[in-house]
Protein backbone atom coordinates (compact mmCIF):
# COMPACT_ATOMS: atom_id res chain seq x y z
CA UNK A 1 0.00 0.00 0.00
CA UNK A 2 2.66 2.53 1.11
CA UNK A 3 4.69 1.42 -2.14
CA UNK A 4 1.86 2.32 -4.30
CA UNK A 5 1.69 6.11 -2.69
CA UNK A 6 4.92 6.65 -3.42
CA UNK A 7 4.94 5.52 -6.61
CA UNK A 8 2.07 8.30 -7.23
CA UNK A 9 4.03 10.53 -5.28
CA UNK A 10 7.08 9.88 -7.24
CA UNK A 11 4.99 10.48 -10.52
CA UNK A 12 3.82 14.02 -9.26
CA UNK A 13 6.82 15.07 -8.57
CA UNK A 14 8.29 13.99 -11.87
CA UNK A 15 5.61 15.61 -13.72
CA UNK A 16 5.57 18.43 -11.84
CA UNK A 17 9.29 18.88 -12.18
CA UNK A 18 8.99 18.70 -15.94
CA UNK A 19 6.07 20.97 -16.51
CA UNK A 20 7.67 23.90 -14.12
CA UNK A 21 10.92 23.31 -16.51
CA UNK A 22 8.69 23.57 -19.44
CA UNK A 23 7.43 26.55 -18.37
CA UNK A 24 10.59 28.08 -16.89
CA UNK A 25 12.04 27.43 -19.89
CA UNK A 26 9.26 29.09 -22.06
CA UNK A 27 9.44 32.16 -20.30
CA UNK A 28 13.29 32.52 -20.08
CA UNK A 29 13.16 32.17 -23.80
CA UNK A 30 11.58 34.47 -24.86
CA UNK A 31 14.21 37.14 -23.31
CA UNK A 32 16.63 37.92 -26.09
CA UNK A 33 20.59 38.48 -25.84
CA UNK A 34 20.99 41.09 -28.86
CA UNK A 35 20.01 43.95 -30.50
CA UNK A 36 21.05 43.62 -34.57
CA UNK A 37 20.98 46.45 -36.55
CA UNK A 38 20.31 45.98 -40.45
CA UNK A 39 20.45 48.57 -43.19
CA UNK A 40 18.32 47.55 -45.82
CA UNK A 41 18.05 44.15 -44.86
CA UNK A 42 22.07 43.61 -44.31
CA UNK A 43 23.30 42.90 -40.58
CA UNK A 44 25.78 46.12 -39.92
CA UNK A 45 26.17 45.81 -35.93
CA UNK A 46 25.02 43.34 -33.06
CA UNK A 47 24.98 45.13 -29.50
CA UNK A 48 24.49 42.53 -26.48
CA UNK A 49 21.40 43.78 -24.36
CA UNK A 50 23.34 43.51 -20.96
CA UNK A 51 25.50 46.63 -21.67
CA UNK A 52 24.59 49.83 -21.57
CA UNK A 53 25.41 51.69 -24.91
CA UNK A 54 25.34 54.37 -27.80
CA UNK A 55 25.50 53.63 -31.14
CA UNK A 56 24.97 55.90 -34.15
CA UNK A 57 23.25 54.20 -36.79
CA UNK A 58 24.30 55.59 -40.09
CA UNK A 59 22.23 55.17 -43.83
CA UNK A 60 22.09 56.77 -46.78
CA UNK A 61 19.03 58.54 -46.14
CA UNK A 62 19.83 59.89 -42.55
CA UNK A 63 20.86 58.71 -39.10
CA UNK A 64 18.58 56.79 -35.97
CA UNK A 65 20.31 56.92 -32.38
CA UNK A 66 20.40 53.55 -31.14
CA UNK A 67 20.78 52.64 -27.43
CA UNK A 68 20.53 50.20 -24.98
CA UNK A 69 19.85 50.70 -21.52
CA UNK A 70 18.41 48.40 -18.63
CA UNK A 71 18.48 45.79 -21.34
CA UNK A 72 16.05 47.02 -23.21
CA UNK A 73 16.76 48.42 -27.25
CA UNK A 74 15.38 51.71 -28.24
CA UNK A 75 15.78 54.33 -31.09
CA UNK A 76 16.59 57.96 -28.37
CA UNK A 77 16.84 60.40 -32.17
CA UNK A 78 16.56 60.02 -35.49
CA UNK A 79 16.28 62.23 -38.76
CA UNK A 80 14.05 60.73 -40.43
CA UNK A 81 10.66 62.40 -42.04
CA UNK A 82 7.73 60.49 -39.72
CA UNK A 83 9.40 59.46 -36.38
CA UNK A 84 8.02 56.78 -35.89
CA UNK A 85 11.01 54.90 -34.94
CA UNK A 86 11.35 57.05 -32.33
CA UNK A 87 7.95 56.42 -30.69
CA UNK A 88 8.13 52.65 -30.55
CA UNK A 89 8.65 51.23 -27.16
CA UNK A 90 12.13 49.94 -25.92
CA UNK A 91 11.96 46.02 -27.30
CA UNK A 92 14.15 43.01 -25.19
CA UNK A 93 12.01 40.07 -26.45
CA UNK A 94 12.97 37.43 -28.90
CA UNK A 95 12.03 38.44 -32.10
CA UNK A 96 10.61 42.38 -31.16
CA UNK A 97 11.36 44.58 -33.91
CA UNK A 98 11.65 48.67 -34.20
CA UNK A 99 11.79 49.74 -38.16
CA UNK A 100 12.59 52.64 -39.51
CA UNK A 101 10.96 52.91 -42.82
CA UNK A 102 12.54 55.75 -44.45
CA UNK A 103 15.68 54.71 -43.29
CA UNK A 104 15.76 51.32 -44.37
CA UNK A 105 16.70 50.21 -40.96
CA UNK A 106 15.47 46.98 -38.52
CA UNK A 107 16.78 46.70 -34.97
CA UNK A 108 15.75 43.42 -33.92
CA UNK A 109 16.10 41.22 -30.62
CA UNK A 110 17.73 37.80 -31.49
CA UNK A 111 19.01 35.02 -28.90
CA UNK A 112 22.47 33.62 -28.57
CA UNK A 113 20.37 29.97 -29.56
CA UNK A 114 19.80 29.53 -33.32
CA UNK A 115 16.81 27.52 -32.69
CA UNK A 116 14.75 30.21 -30.51
CA UNK A 117 11.24 29.76 -30.21
CA UNK A 118 10.06 32.91 -29.48
CA UNK A 119 8.18 35.29 -31.44
CA UNK A 120 7.88 34.58 -35.35
CA UNK A 121 6.12 37.83 -36.61
CA UNK A 122 4.86 40.95 -35.41
CA UNK A 123 0.95 42.24 -37.11
CA UNK B 1 14.87 2.92 -6.59
CA UNK B 2 14.91 1.17 -9.90
CA UNK B 3 11.11 1.98 -10.63
CA UNK B 4 12.53 6.04 -10.04
CA UNK B 5 15.41 5.38 -12.51
CA UNK B 6 13.07 3.59 -14.64
CA UNK B 7 10.60 6.79 -14.65
CA UNK B 8 13.21 9.20 -14.60
CA UNK B 9 14.77 8.22 -17.62
CA UNK B 10 11.64 7.76 -19.39
CA UNK B 11 11.42 11.57 -18.61
CA UNK B 12 14.85 12.62 -19.71
CA UNK B 13 14.61 10.17 -22.94
CA UNK B 14 11.14 12.10 -23.53
CA UNK B 15 12.71 15.96 -22.73
CA UNK B 16 16.04 15.49 -24.86
CA UNK B 17 14.56 12.99 -27.74
CA UNK B 18 14.17 15.84 -30.88
CA UNK B 19 18.18 17.32 -29.87
CA UNK B 20 19.53 13.96 -32.26
CA UNK B 21 17.48 15.12 -35.46
CA UNK B 22 18.76 17.61 -38.06
CA UNK B 23 16.60 20.00 -38.06
CA UNK B 24 16.03 22.94 -40.84
CA UNK B 25 17.10 26.23 -39.67
CA UNK B 26 15.20 29.44 -39.53
CA UNK B 27 16.15 32.19 -41.21
CA UNK B 28 14.82 35.63 -42.03
CA UNK B 29 15.40 38.04 -45.18
CA UNK B 30 14.18 42.22 -45.02
CA UNK B 31 12.91 44.42 -47.63
CA UNK B 32 12.22 47.79 -48.16
CA UNK B 33 11.26 47.61 -51.81
CA UNK B 34 7.16 47.57 -52.22
CA UNK B 35 4.00 49.18 -51.28
CA UNK B 36 6.13 51.93 -49.19
CA UNK B 37 6.10 49.57 -46.44
CA UNK B 38 8.48 46.82 -44.68
CA UNK B 39 8.49 43.61 -45.86
CA UNK B 40 10.04 40.45 -43.51
CA UNK B 41 10.26 36.80 -44.68
CA UNK B 42 11.07 34.52 -42.23
CA UNK B 43 11.46 30.43 -43.48
CA UNK B 44 12.73 27.31 -42.37
CA UNK B 45 15.23 25.78 -44.91
CA UNK B 46 17.73 23.25 -44.95
CA UNK B 47 20.65 25.94 -46.01
CA UNK B 48 21.26 29.55 -46.86
CA UNK B 49 20.93 29.16 -50.34
CA UNK B 50 17.84 27.17 -50.31
CA UNK B 51 16.66 29.87 -48.25
CA UNK B 52 17.82 32.63 -50.62
CA UNK B 53 16.13 30.79 -53.98
CA UNK B 54 12.58 31.00 -52.40
CA UNK B 55 13.25 34.60 -51.33
CA UNK B 56 14.15 35.22 -54.83
CA UNK B 57 10.89 33.77 -55.99
CA UNK B 58 9.17 35.38 -53.63
CA UNK B 59 10.86 38.74 -53.86
CA UNK B 60 10.23 38.61 -58.28
CA UNK B 61 6.80 38.36 -57.04
CA UNK B 62 6.62 41.07 -55.21
CA UNK B 63 8.17 43.34 -57.41
CA UNK B 64 5.44 42.80 -60.22
CA UNK B 65 2.54 43.48 -57.70
CA UNK B 66 3.98 46.50 -56.57
CA UNK B 67 4.66 48.16 -60.08
CA UNK B 68 1.08 46.34 -61.24
CA UNK B 69 -0.52 47.95 -58.30
CA UNK B 70 1.54 51.47 -58.14
CA UNK B 71 -0.52 54.86 -58.61
CA UNK B 72 2.35 57.36 -57.94
CA UNK B 73 4.87 55.68 -60.47
CA UNK B 74 4.91 54.64 -64.31
CA UNK B 75 7.16 52.31 -65.31
CA UNK B 76 8.14 51.90 -68.87
CA UNK B 77 6.17 49.16 -71.07
CA UNK B 78 3.84 48.83 -68.54
CA UNK B 79 0.34 49.37 -67.57
CA UNK B 80 -0.48 49.65 -64.12
CA UNK B 81 -2.69 51.49 -61.89
CA UNK B 82 -0.99 55.12 -62.43
CA UNK B 83 -1.99 54.74 -66.58
CA UNK B 84 -5.57 53.82 -65.50
CA UNK B 85 -6.01 56.94 -63.33
CA UNK B 86 -4.57 59.02 -65.80
CA UNK B 87 -6.11 57.72 -68.74
CA UNK B 88 -9.06 58.08 -70.29
CA UNK B 89 -11.66 55.66 -71.47
CA UNK B 90 -11.02 51.48 -71.29
CA UNK B 91 -7.50 50.79 -70.60
CA UNK B 92 -6.29 47.34 -71.06
CA UNK B 93 -4.79 45.44 -68.00
CA UNK B 94 -2.65 42.82 -66.70
CA UNK B 95 -5.28 40.13 -65.34
CA UNK B 96 -3.77 40.54 -61.63
CA UNK B 97 -5.03 43.79 -62.04
CA UNK B 98 -8.89 43.16 -62.82
CA UNK B 99 -8.90 40.31 -60.10
CA UNK B 100 -7.86 42.42 -57.82
CA UNK B 101 -10.33 44.91 -58.44
CA UNK B 102 -12.74 42.75 -58.83
CA UNK B 103 -11.84 41.15 -54.90
CA UNK B 104 -11.84 45.01 -54.25
CA UNK B 105 -15.44 45.42 -55.38
CA UNK B 106 -16.77 42.51 -53.50
CA UNK B 107 -15.26 43.23 -50.65
CA UNK B 108 -16.99 47.03 -50.77
CA UNK B 109 -20.37 45.21 -50.66
CA UNK B 110 -18.92 42.90 -47.85
CA UNK B 111 -18.16 45.58 -45.45
CA UNK B 112 -20.78 47.92 -46.34
CA UNK B 113 -18.76 50.89 -48.37
CA UNK B 114 -16.22 50.75 -45.51
CA UNK B 115 -13.58 49.64 -48.10
CA UNK B 116 -13.56 51.69 -51.16
CA UNK B 117 -10.98 51.66 -53.76
CA UNK B 118 -12.33 54.12 -56.04
CA UNK B 119 -11.41 57.02 -53.24
CA UNK B 120 -8.79 58.03 -54.58
CA UNK B 121 -9.54 61.67 -55.11
CA UNK B 122 -10.06 61.69 -51.24
CA UNK B 123 -7.19 59.97 -50.06
CA UNK B 124 -4.96 61.80 -52.60
CA UNK B 125 -5.34 65.12 -50.65
CA UNK B 126 -4.43 63.26 -47.58
CA UNK B 127 -0.81 61.79 -48.97
CA UNK B 128 0.09 64.91 -50.29
CA UNK B 129 -0.93 66.75 -46.67
CA UNK B 130 0.79 64.22 -44.92
CA UNK B 131 4.00 64.04 -47.81
CA UNK B 132 4.17 67.85 -47.35
CA UNK B 133 3.85 67.55 -43.77
CA UNK B 134 6.66 65.00 -43.22
CA UNK B 135 9.32 67.01 -45.00
CA UNK B 136 8.27 70.60 -43.95
CA UNK B 137 6.58 70.29 -40.44
CA UNK B 138 6.51 73.97 -39.80
CA UNK B 139 4.10 74.49 -42.60
CA UNK B 140 2.17 70.95 -41.81
CA UNK B 141 -1.58 71.46 -42.16
CA UNK B 142 -4.79 69.58 -42.69
CA UNK B 143 -6.00 68.94 -46.10
CA UNK B 144 -9.19 71.12 -46.78
CA UNK B 145 -12.49 69.95 -45.98
CA UNK B 146 -13.78 71.90 -48.60
CA UNK B 147 -11.70 70.32 -50.88
CA UNK B 148 -11.98 67.21 -49.39
CA UNK B 149 -16.02 66.84 -49.98
CA UNK B 150 -15.54 67.84 -53.37
CA UNK B 151 -13.64 64.84 -54.29
CA UNK B 152 -15.92 62.62 -52.16
CA UNK B 153 -18.39 63.23 -55.06
CA UNK B 154 -15.73 61.24 -56.75
CA UNK B 155 -15.68 57.99 -55.25
CA UNK B 156 -18.35 56.12 -56.72
CA UNK B 157 -17.23 52.53 -57.22
CA UNK B 158 -20.16 51.62 -59.65
CA UNK B 159 -18.51 54.13 -62.29
CA UNK B 160 -15.31 51.53 -61.58
CA UNK B 161 -16.35 49.27 -64.70
CA UNK B 162 -14.10 45.68 -64.75
CA UNK B 163 -14.32 43.45 -67.61
CA UNK B 164 -12.62 40.00 -66.37
CA UNK B 165 -13.09 38.52 -69.65
CA UNK B 166 -11.40 41.33 -71.89
CA UNK B 167 -9.10 42.35 -69.01
CA UNK B 168 -10.21 45.82 -69.25
CA UNK B 169 -10.87 48.71 -66.64
CA UNK B 170 -13.45 51.76 -67.44
CA UNK B 171 -13.10 54.88 -64.79
CA UNK B 172 -16.38 55.88 -66.18
CA UNK B 173 -16.27 59.06 -63.72
CA UNK B 174 -12.97 61.41 -65.19
CA UNK B 175 -12.43 63.16 -61.91
CA UNK B 176 -12.29 59.62 -59.89
CA UNK B 177 -9.07 57.76 -59.48
CA UNK B 178 -7.95 54.43 -58.00
CA UNK B 179 -6.34 54.04 -54.25
CA UNK B 180 -5.76 50.35 -53.48
CA UNK B 181 -3.72 51.05 -50.09
CA UNK B 182 -6.56 49.66 -47.88
CA UNK B 183 -6.16 45.90 -50.41
CA UNK B 184 -3.66 45.48 -52.73
CA UNK B 185 -0.58 44.34 -50.20
CA UNK B 186 -2.91 42.00 -48.47
CA UNK B 187 -4.12 40.91 -52.06
CA UNK B 188 -0.56 40.53 -53.36
CA UNK B 189 0.67 38.59 -49.51
CA UNK B 190 -2.12 35.72 -50.84
CA UNK B 191 -1.21 35.53 -54.45
CA UNK B 192 2.18 35.19 -53.52
CA UNK B 193 1.37 32.54 -50.35
CA UNK B 194 -0.81 30.68 -52.94
CA UNK B 195 1.96 30.47 -55.20
CA UNK B 196 4.32 28.94 -53.12
CA UNK B 197 1.35 26.37 -51.48
CA UNK B 198 1.16 25.29 -55.25
CA UNK B 199 5.01 24.46 -55.44
CA UNK B 200 4.33 22.86 -52.27
CA UNK B 201 6.52 25.50 -50.42
CA UNK B 202 6.03 25.35 -46.79
CA UNK B 203 7.34 26.53 -43.31
CA UNK B 204 7.23 30.19 -44.35
CA UNK B 205 5.89 33.25 -42.90
CA UNK B 206 5.41 36.43 -45.12
CA UNK B 207 4.69 40.01 -43.48
CA UNK B 208 4.02 42.80 -45.58
CA UNK B 209 3.70 46.02 -43.45
CA UNK B 210 1.33 44.15 -40.97
CA UNK B 211 0.04 41.68 -43.40
CA UNK B 212 0.94 38.14 -42.18
CA UNK B 213 0.56 34.89 -43.87
CA UNK B 214 1.61 31.86 -43.26
CA UNK B 215 2.75 29.34 -45.74
CA UNK B 216 2.36 25.91 -43.52
CA UNK B 217 3.21 25.62 -40.56
CA UNK B 218 6.96 25.24 -38.90
CA UNK B 219 8.36 22.07 -40.17
CA UNK B 220 8.17 20.21 -36.92
CA UNK B 221 4.76 20.64 -37.06
CA UNK B 222 4.01 23.06 -34.71
CA UNK B 223 2.84 26.36 -34.96
CA UNK B 224 4.07 29.95 -35.27
CA UNK B 225 3.74 32.47 -32.75
CA UNK B 226 2.40 36.18 -34.55
CA UNK B 227 2.16 38.82 -32.11
CA UNK B 228 -0.04 41.74 -32.25
CA UNK B 229 1.83 45.15 -31.54
CA UNK B 230 0.69 47.64 -28.85
CA UNK B 231 -0.58 50.56 -30.74
CA UNK B 232 0.33 52.52 -27.59
CA UNK B 233 3.73 53.23 -28.39
CA UNK B 234 4.48 55.48 -24.99
CA UNK B 235 3.01 52.58 -22.69
CA UNK B 236 5.82 50.93 -20.74
CA UNK B 237 3.87 47.80 -20.74
CA UNK B 238 3.95 44.90 -23.36
CA UNK B 239 5.05 46.11 -26.76
CA UNK B 240 2.39 43.04 -27.75
CA UNK B 241 -0.91 42.84 -26.66
CA UNK B 242 -1.46 38.91 -27.80
CA UNK B 243 0.27 35.92 -28.95
CA UNK B 244 -1.72 34.22 -31.74
CA UNK B 245 -0.84 30.65 -33.01
CA UNK B 246 -1.25 30.28 -36.45
CA UNK B 247 -0.43 27.66 -39.17
CA UNK B 248 -1.61 28.71 -42.41
CA UNK B 249 -3.95 31.53 -41.41
CA UNK B 250 -3.44 35.30 -42.50
CA UNK B 251 -3.37 38.20 -39.63
CA UNK B 252 -3.52 41.42 -40.37
CA UNK B 253 -3.48 44.32 -38.49
CA UNK B 254 -4.38 48.35 -39.06
CA UNK B 255 -3.16 50.58 -37.30
CA UNK B 256 -3.47 54.43 -36.02
CA UNK B 257 0.19 54.18 -34.99
CA UNK B 258 1.39 52.73 -38.62
CA UNK B 259 1.34 55.74 -41.25
CA UNK B 260 0.93 59.29 -39.62
CA UNK B 261 1.97 62.96 -39.19
CA UNK B 262 1.84 65.90 -36.68
CA UNK B 263 -0.55 68.95 -37.23
CA UNK B 264 -0.01 71.44 -34.60
CA UNK B 265 1.39 68.43 -31.86
CA UNK B 266 -1.73 66.27 -32.76
CA UNK B 267 -0.87 62.81 -34.89
CA UNK B 268 -2.69 62.36 -38.00
CA UNK B 269 -3.02 58.97 -39.01
CA UNK B 270 -3.70 57.44 -42.76
CA UNK B 271 -7.00 55.21 -42.30
CA UNK B 272 -9.75 57.78 -44.16
CA UNK B 273 -13.00 57.38 -42.62
CA UNK B 274 -15.49 56.79 -46.29
CA UNK B 275 -17.99 58.88 -44.34
CA UNK B 276 -16.58 61.84 -42.08
CA UNK B 277 -13.33 62.01 -44.81
CA UNK B 278 -10.87 62.22 -41.92
CA UNK B 279 -9.03 59.67 -39.74
CA UNK B 280 -11.30 56.70 -38.06
CA UNK B 281 -11.34 57.80 -34.13
CA UNK B 282 -13.18 54.72 -33.08
CA UNK B 283 -9.42 52.20 -32.68
CA UNK B 284 -6.05 52.31 -32.24
CA UNK B 285 -5.93 49.19 -34.13
CA UNK B 286 -7.80 46.43 -35.29
CA UNK B 287 -6.41 43.09 -35.74
CA UNK B 288 -8.23 40.31 -38.58
CA UNK B 289 -7.26 36.82 -38.34
CA UNK B 290 -9.05 35.01 -41.82
CA UNK B 291 -7.58 32.01 -43.96
CA UNK B 292 -7.12 35.30 -46.64
CA UNK B 293 -4.92 38.07 -46.27
CA UNK B 294 -6.44 39.71 -48.93
CA UNK B 295 -9.88 39.87 -46.83
CA UNK B 296 -7.96 40.39 -43.49
CA UNK B 297 -6.46 43.08 -45.07
CA UNK B 298 -9.71 44.50 -46.68
CA UNK B 299 -11.35 43.93 -43.13
CA UNK B 300 -9.00 45.27 -41.08
CA UNK B 301 -9.08 48.56 -42.84
CA UNK B 302 -13.01 48.43 -43.30
CA UNK B 303 -13.18 47.24 -39.37
CA UNK B 304 -11.24 50.26 -38.55
CA UNK B 305 -13.50 52.90 -39.66
CA UNK B 306 -16.85 50.65 -38.15
CA UNK B 307 -18.57 51.22 -35.22
CA UNK B 308 -17.54 48.21 -32.59
CA UNK B 309 -21.18 46.74 -33.01
CA UNK B 310 -21.43 47.05 -36.65
CA UNK B 311 -18.12 45.53 -37.13
CA UNK B 312 -18.30 43.25 -34.57
CA UNK B 313 -21.66 41.98 -35.90
CA UNK B 314 -20.06 42.06 -39.62
CA UNK B 315 -17.33 39.36 -38.15
CA UNK B 316 -20.35 37.20 -36.81
CA UNK B 317 -21.54 36.84 -40.15
CA UNK B 318 -18.58 35.34 -41.39
CA UNK B 319 -17.38 32.17 -41.03
CA UNK B 320 -13.63 31.62 -39.96
CA UNK B 321 -12.81 34.91 -39.43
CA UNK B 322 -11.99 36.67 -36.21
CA UNK B 323 -11.17 40.18 -34.68
CA UNK B 324 -9.58 42.44 -31.72
CA UNK B 325 -10.53 45.95 -31.56
CA UNK B 326 -8.05 48.46 -29.62
CA UNK B 327 -10.50 50.88 -28.42
CA UNK B 328 -8.77 54.50 -27.43
CA UNK B 329 -8.69 54.28 -24.06
CA UNK B 330 -6.72 50.79 -24.47
CA UNK B 331 -9.99 48.80 -23.75
CA UNK B 332 -9.35 45.63 -25.72
CA UNK B 333 -12.77 43.71 -27.35
CA UNK B 334 -12.15 40.57 -29.13
CA UNK B 335 -14.62 38.31 -31.28
CA UNK B 336 -16.11 35.04 -29.77
CA UNK B 337 -13.82 33.18 -31.60
CA UNK B 338 -10.44 35.27 -31.26
CA UNK B 339 -9.16 34.00 -27.70
CA UNK B 340 -8.78 29.96 -29.55
CA UNK B 341 -5.71 31.27 -31.39
CA UNK B 342 -4.24 33.03 -28.81
CA UNK B 343 -1.36 31.37 -26.46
Amino acid sequence: MSKRRNDIILTAVLLLAAVAGLLLFKTLSRQGDFAVVLINGEETARFPLDTDTEFVIETDGGVNTLVIADGKAYIKEANCPDGICVDHTPISRIGETITCLPHGVVVTVKSEKASDTGLDMVA
Amino acid sequence: MRKFIIVASAVLILLFSSCGEKTPEKFTAYYFDWFDTATTIVGYADNKEDFDAVCADISAQFTEYHRLYNIYNHYDGLTNLYTVNHSDGTVEVDERITDMLAFSKEAYTLTNGNTNVAMGSVLSLWHNARTHGERHPESAALPDMEKLKAASLHTDIEKVIIDEDNNTVTLLDGEMSLDVGAIAKGYAVEMVAKSLEEKEISGYLLNVGGNVRAVGARPDGTKWTVGIENPDAESEDEAYLAYLAVESEAVVTSGSYQRYYYVDGKAYHHIIDPETLMPGENFRSVSVICDSSALGDALSTALFCMSAEEGSALVDSLENVEAMWVLPTGEIKYSAGFEKYMK
